[in-house]
């Protein structure tokens, strides 16, 4: 109940319902922008910060779970990716991948760093939850998911995530967004749609 | 879990449907995104934050650097170790008569260095003190604000090695451009 309480409280402000602008005014794919901090673009630096901040915060919870060790981690992250972009080779794989790469090694190098703090000593028990493998798929998947987010319009991005995690139902978020309802389930449909030709790679 | 017709609505063929559905499924495997706190709102600074110098002078001003870092903190070893607890005090200068010395106290067991630096003649507003290594900013050590026509005396903090840096610059909050060197 208490968890239902505060995922409402945390709700996504409301769009407005003016036209859905442009996904993002910089079109440039990922690998430009790794090649440009390359050469000390901070601009470019910073476009891919928006990119995948989100992103990186939530595998570094995953693997963490403290929230200001994981943002300290996510800094890490960038710092790391600022240091060794031109390392990437485009020929070698995508973008995403290599910087999926880069964000698990920056986390795994603050852990060894800054370990986290025992106060005794772990039970002898199996640990609970999924095993390695599982757990770096689910990883994968939160990886490409949210950054297919970053790529919708603000709109519909808003719609999606009180669709999916905000517990409302679709005439609700019709009254929270004070948009018709049928216009929720289109600009969702269209959300979903976008979102399938982001992740073309991971529908099978 | 949500059904997908009820987010979408009915009309849509099935050959759609499947590539949703399989969105949709994404969706909720991966969960909601995390939320970026005001901290996370920009990249970090220290990524690549460079001291500009006008391309001529580089070699002269690197040069200058290392060789005003050296003197200082070997002088500001001799001169500083007065105190009971000060382990070197180190000069700063800048244009327009402005002027720094910091006074940097024994580490304590942690690793932190406190630090006590004295600023005149900077104009009024807020400042930061970094650690420098190679012409760059390398690492913060605390920001503090100047009161116009003031000196100012603000404890600071350096939980670094040391060693590892040639130097300590004033810049202006938000700016690369220093007002005050070592």
């Amino acid at each position: 109940m208490d968890a239902a309480i505060a995922v409402r409280l945390d709700l996504p402000r409301a769009p407005g319902k003016a036209s859905i602008p442009q996904v993002s005014a910089d079109s440039r794919t990922d690998a430009e922008l790794i090649g440009l901090v390359a050469a000390g673009d901070h601009r470019a630096f910073e476009e891919l910060h928006r990119r995948y901040a989100r992103p990186v915060l939530g595998i570094a919870l995953r693997r963490i779970g403290d929230r200001g060790r994981a943002e300290d981690a996510t800094q890490d992250t960038f710092a790391s990716l600022w240091r060794s972009a031109n390392r990437f080779d485009p020929t070698r794989g995508k973008a995403t991948s290599w910087l999926f790469t880069v964000a698990r090694n920056a986390i795994v190098d603050g852990l060894r760093r800054r370990p986290e703090p025992t106060v005794e000593a772990p039970p002898d028990v199996p640990e609970p939850g999924p095993g390695p493998d599982d757990a770096a798929e689910s990883e994968w998947v939160s990886w490409r998911v949210h950054r297919a987010l970053e790529t919708l319009p603000d709109q519909e991005r808003t719609l999606v995530e009180l669709a999916y995690w905000s517990g409302f139902s679709q005439s609700e978020i019709a009254d929270h967004v004070g948009i018709p309802l049928g216009t929720v389930k289109t600009r969702t449909r269209s959300a979903l749609r976008r979102l399938a030709d982001e992740l073309g790679d991971e529908l099978g | 879990m949500s059904d997908l017709r009820d987010l979408i609505g009915d009309d849509v063929d099935p050959e759609e449907l499947n590539r949703l559905q399989r969105v949709h499924t994404l969706l909720e495997q991966a969960g909601p995104p995390p939320s970026l706190s005001p901290s996370l709102a920009r990249p970090p600074a220290s990524g690549g934050d460079v001291i500009t110098f006008p391309r001529r002078y580089r070699p002269l001003a690197a040069a200058a650097a290392v060789a005003a870092a050296a003197v200082l903190f070997t002088v500001g070893y001799l001169v500083g170790n007065t105190g009971p607890s000060t382990e070197f005090t180190v000069a700063m200068s800048g244009s327009g008569g402005a002027s720094g010395s910091l006074e940097i106290y024994a580490k304590d067991h942690a690793g932190n260095w406190p630090m006590r630096l004295h600023v005149d003649g900077l104009a009024e507003g807020k400042y930061a003190l970094w650690l420098t290594r190679g012409g760059r900013l390398a690492e913060p050590c605390g920001s503090f604000a100047v009161a116009a026509g003031r000196a100012n005396n603000v404890p600071l903090n350096a939980p670094y090695k040391l060693r590892s840096f040639d130097g300590w610059v004033v810049v202006p909050s938000g700016s690369k451009q220093p007002v005050l060197t070592t």
